[in-house]
C-alpha cells in the first residue's frame, strides 16, 4: 500500500533527522542536568541549553535571556495568562478574539469563572479582527491583549504589528500565540511590538513536548509569576529538570528553519497555490480566508455535496488532512473559527483543513489533487 | 604585560606539574565592562586562576566554562551580558551595563605556536608586538580560530592555517602605525569573521636614578605594577640586590657613562631623583640629547630644573621646546605626597598616565566613557 500522504502539518510535523542527530548524544552520553552547577556534565548541558537559547532568540529577534523552556504552547499560554493576571489585580480586564486555539480559550473560561472579564473580539467573513474594535474594547482596567498570531485551521495571520502598536501606546502588555507562525513566516518580536509569545517545537520539525515563552525582558510594567513551583529553575518562572535532548531539538528546528525559511516559504505557497487552483476548477469549492494574509503553506477548503465526515475517513488511509481543528476533531462540534467567520454548520460540517510541510514533494501534492478530485466526483455522484 | 607574565609563570609551572589548561581571553567589549579586550586569565584543570577577566564577577562561570573547553577541547566563545537586571544567573548585580565576549582556548601543548607559546615569545623582547585573535559570531559556540598570528620585528608565528590566507600583513602595518588595537570583520568561507588586532608593547622599564633610601618604595611599587626596574647609582653601597630585590638591573657607574649600558625604548622613563645635583645634570644633559628618551622625570623643584638647563646651556648647548616637552620637573602627579611612599605613588602614576597620553585628572570630571569605546 503506497504510503499516507501527509498533509496535516498544522498539527504536526516529522523531526527533521538533522534535528534528530542533533538531540541523540542528550539522551545518552551527553545525560547531564544543566542545573548541576559543579561538574562537566552539567555545564556541557547547560551550554546545549544556552545554545538553544541563542537560535531560538535569533529566530524570533529575542535576546536568549527572554526565554523560558516549558512542555509545548499550551503550558507556554498557561503561564503567560495565569501568570500575568495574578499579579495585577486591578487590570482584570482580557481582550482576546473569539477565533484562538482552544489553548487561550479554556484558560479565559477558567479566569471567567474566576470573575476575570474578557473581551472576544469577533473576526471578518476573511478571518482577521477589526483594529478600531480592538481599541474601542480597551479599558482602564485590561491587563491584557493576547491575540494569536497566525490560526491553526485557516492560516489567517492578524495584524500584529499595530496590535503591538495599539497595545504599547495603552502601555497593555501584549501576548501572541505564534505557534503555528514561527519558523513558516518572519516573526520579530521588537518589530512586532510583541511582550511575550509563545510556540511549539513540535510544529516546525521538532521534537513533541517542548515549547518557549518568550517574556520581554526589562519590562517595568508586568511581572509573571511561576505556575508550576519546586526548584527554582529558570529564574524561578518554570520549576523542573529542563528536557535537555527536547530543547536541543526544539533549538537546532530553530536554526534550520531560519535559515531556510524563505525558500521553504516560497516552495510551499506554490505547493499550497497548485493545490488551490486545482480544487478551484471544480465548482462548489471555497477558500476560506484567501482573501486575507495568510500562512504560505496551509489552506481551509470548503467542499459542496459531499458529506463531510465519510469524505474524510474515505481517504483517511491515502491522505492525511484535518477536517475543522485537529484539537477539537475528539468532538464533533463545528469549528468555532470557521463560525466566527460567519459559515454555516453545513458548510463547517465540509471544511478541510490542508497544511503542507518540509518533508511534501511536488509528487505528492499532484497525487492528493488527483485523489481528491476522484473522491470529491464518486461522493457528489452517489 | 604583568599580567602575562604571571601567565606564563602559571604555565610553566603547569607545565611541571602535569595540569591541562585553557586561556580566556578578553575579545570584546559591547558597553561598558572592567577589563577591556586582551584582558587574560590562564585556568588549570584544578580550577587555579591566574589573571583576570573582570573585576570578579565573572570568574565564577568562566571557570566553569574553561574546565568544560578543557574536557571537550574545543575554543568556546561565551558572551556575558550584565545590562541584563533580571540576569540572577552570575549570581551577582553587575550594574557594570556591557556586553563581555570571552574566549576559551584549551592549551594544546603539542602545537609549537600554541598561545601562550604566542604570548611567551611577545614578552621576550622590548618590542612592540601585534597579536591576532580571530572568533565568529557567526560561528557556533565552539568554532573559532583563536590566538593564531603573532608578528614582533621580523618575527611571524602562526598558530593555524588561517594565517596565510587573511591579509595579516596590512592589519599588523596598521596595529604598529596607530599604536592600538582594532577590529576588523573578515569573510573567510561565506563566514564573517571578527578580528581582533591586538597591539602590545612591553612593560614600562623603569629607570630609577638614584638609590637612596626613599626609591626603595618606588622600586618596590613598580615591581607591583610588573615594570622593569633598573637602579642607578654611583654608590656601591646604595645601590644594591639587597636593598633593591625586585630590580632586574643594578648599575652602578659614573652620570656620564650610564646611557651606555641602557638600552632606551619607548616605554623606558627615567626619573633623577639622586639628590646629587651634579649626577642629576650630568644624566639630564644626556637624556635631553638623546633621540629615544621620552620619558625624563626629574625631582625638585621647577628653580632647580630652571637651573640645570640654565648650567647645561652655559656649555653651548641649545635646549630646543621638543626637548623641554620630554621632562617631567617637579616629577609626579599632584597629589599631596609627601612621605617617600607617596612620592613613589605620585611618579609611577605621572609616568602611567604619560605612557598613556592622558592627564591624569579625576575621572569624575570627564564627559565622556573612561574607556575609547572604538575597542
Amino acid at each position: 500500500m503506497p504510503k499516507t500522504i501527509y498533509l496535516d502539518n498544522n498539527a504536526t510535523t516529522p523531526v527533521d533527522p538533522r534535528v534528530l542527530t542533533e538531540m541523540l548524544p542528550y539522551f545518552s552520553e551527553k545525560f547531564g542536568n544543566p542545573a548541576s552547577r559543579s561538574h562537566v556534565y552539567g555545564w556541557e548541558s547547560e551550554e546545549a541549553v544556552d545554545i538553544a537559547k541563542e537560535n531560538i532568540a535569533t529566530l524570533i529577534g529575542a535576546h536568549p535571556h527572554e526565554i523560558v523552556f516549558t512542555s509545548g504552547a499550551t503550558e507556554a499560554i498557561n503561564l503567560a495568562i495565569k501568570g500575568l493576571l495574578e499579579t495585577q489585580n486591578r487590570k482584570n480586564h482580557i481582550i482576546t478574539t473569539q477565533t484562538e486555539h482552544k489553548a487561550v480559550l479554556d484558560v479565559c473560561a477558567k479566569l471567567e469563572s474566576q470573575a476575570i472579564e474578557i473581551t472576544y473580539l469577533p473576526v471578518n467573513s476573511g478571518g482577521t479582527i477589526d483594529i478600531k474594535e480592538l481599541e474601542k474594547a480597551i479599558k482602564p482596567n485590561t491587563g491584557l491583549i493576547c491575540i494569536l498570531y497566525a490560526n491553526n485551521e485557516t492560516g489567517v495571520i492578524q495584524p500584529i504589528a499595530q496590535i503591538g502598536s495599539i497595545a504599547k501606546q495603552n502601555k497593555i502588555p501584549f501576548f501572541t500565540d505564534a505557534t503555528q507562525a514561527v519558523g513558516k513566516i518572519p516573526v520579530q518580536v521588537t518589530t512586532d511590538g510583541i511582550d511575550m509569545l509563545c510556540m511549539s517545537a513540535h510544529k516546525l520539525y521538532g521534537p513533541k513536548g517542548v515549547g518557549v515563552l518568550f517574556i520581554r525582558k526589562n519590562q517595568s510594567d508586568f511581572n509573571i509569576t511561576a505556575q508550576i513551583e519546586g526548584g527554582g529553575h529558570q529564574l524561578g518562572l518554570r520549576s523542573g529538570t529542563l528536557n535537555v535532548p527536547g530543547i536541543v531539538g526544539l533549538g537546532e528546528a530553530c536554526k534550520i528553519a531560519g535559515v531556510e525559511l524563505e525558500i521553504e516559504q516560497n516552495r510551499l505557497s506554490t505547493l499550497r497555490n497548485q493545490f488551490e487552483r486545482a480544487l478551484v476548477e471544480m465548482d462548489g469549492i471555497t477558500i476560506n480566508g484567501n482573501n486575507s494574509p495568510r500562512l504560505p503553506h496551509c489552506t481551509n477548503i470548503t467542499i459542496e455535496g459531499i458529506d463531510g465526515e465519510k469524505f474524510i475517513l474515505n481517504l483517511g488511509s491515502k491522505i492525511a488532512f484535518s477536517q475543522s481543528s485537529a484539537c477539537t476533531s475528539a468532538t464533533i462540534q463545528p469549528s468555532h473559527v470557521l463560525l466566527a467567520m460567519g459559515l454555516q454548520k453545513d458548510a463547517i460540517q465540509n471544511s478541510f483543513r490542508f497544511s503542507f510541510g518540509r518533508f511534501n514533494t511536488e509528487k505528492e501534492v499532484e497525487q492528493a489533487i488527483l485523489l481528491l478530485k476522484q473522491t470529491i466526483t464518486q461522493h457528489r455522484n452517489q | 604585560m604583568k599580567e602575562i607574565n604571571d601567565i606564563i609563570q602559571a604555565y610553566d609551572q603547569a607545565i611541571l606539574e602535569h595540569k591541562s589548561m585553557a586561556l580566556a581571553t578578553v575579545v570584546k567589549v559591547e558597553g561598558s565592562s572592567y577589563r577591556r579586550p586582551g584582558a587574560r586569565m590562564l585556568v588549570t584543570d584544578d580550577g587555579m586562576l591566574t589573571g583576570a577577566i573582570s573585576g570578579g564577577c565573572l570568574e565564577g562561570d568562566a571557570l566553569r566554562k574553561a574546565l568544560l573547553a578543557i574536557s571537550q577541547q574545543k575554543n568556546k566563545l561565551v558572551s556575558y551580558d550584565t545590562t541584563d537586571e533580571n540576569d540572577n544567573k552570575l549570581g551577582v548585580q553587575l550594574g557594570c551595563n556591557g556586553i563581555v565576549h570571552i574566549l576559551f582556548e584549551p592549551i594544546n601543548t603539542n602545537l609549537e605556536n600554541h598561545p601562550i607559546a604566542l604570548l611567551k615569545q611577545v614578552v621576550s623582547t622590548r618590542s612592540n608586538a601585534v597579536l591576532f585573535t580571530l572568533f565568529s559570531f557567526q560561528s557556533n559556540r565552539n568554532e573559532h580560530i583563536g590566538t593564531c598570528v603573532l608578528y614582533q620585528n621580523d618575527t611571524v608565528l602562526f598558530n593555524s592555517t588561517i594565517g596565510k590566507i587573511l591579509p595579516f600583513d596590512k592589519l599588523a602595518y596598521t596595529a604598529q602605525q596607530r599604536q592600538d588595537s582594532f577590529f576588523e570583520n573578515i569573510v573567510h568561507e561565506n563566514k564573517s569573521i571578527t578580528v581582533f588586532t591586538e597591539y602590545m608593547e612591553p612593560a614600562p622599564h623603569l629607570v630609577i636614578v638614584g638609590a637612596g633610601n626613599d626609591t626603595i618604595p618606588l622600586c618596590e611599587m613598580a615591581a607591583i605594577l610588573g615594570w622593569k626596574i633598573t637602579i642607578v647609582d654611583g654608590r656601591s653601597g646604595h645601590a644594591s640586590l639587597t636593598r633593591f630585590s625586585k630590580a632586574s638591573n643594578i648599575l652602578v657607574c659614573k652620570a656620564d657613562e650610564v646611557l651606555q649600558h641602557i638600552t632606551i625604548d619607548i616605554r623606558t622613563a627615567f626619573v633623577l631623583m639622586t639628590h646629587n645635583y651634579n649626577y642629576d645634570i650630568r644624566l639630564l644633559q644626556g637624556l635631553l640629547v638623546s633621540e629615544e628618551s621620552t620619558y625624563i622625570g626629574v625631582l625638585g623643584p621647577k628653580k632647580k630644573l630652571q637651573k640645570m638647563y640654565d648650567e647645561i646651556e652655559q656649555f653651548g648647548i641649545t635646549i630646543t621646546d621638543a626637548q623641554k616637552l620630554k621632562v617631567f620637573g617637579p616629577v609626579g602627579l599632584e597629589i599631596g605626597a609627601e612621605t617617600s611612599e607617596e612620592i613613589a605613588l605620585s611618579v609611577l602614576a605621572e609616568v602611567k598616565a604619560a605612557f598613556a597620553s592622558k592627564n591624569g585628572q579625576f575621572l569624575r570630571d570627564k564627559t565622556e566613557p573612561i574607556h575609547d569605546r572604538s575597542l
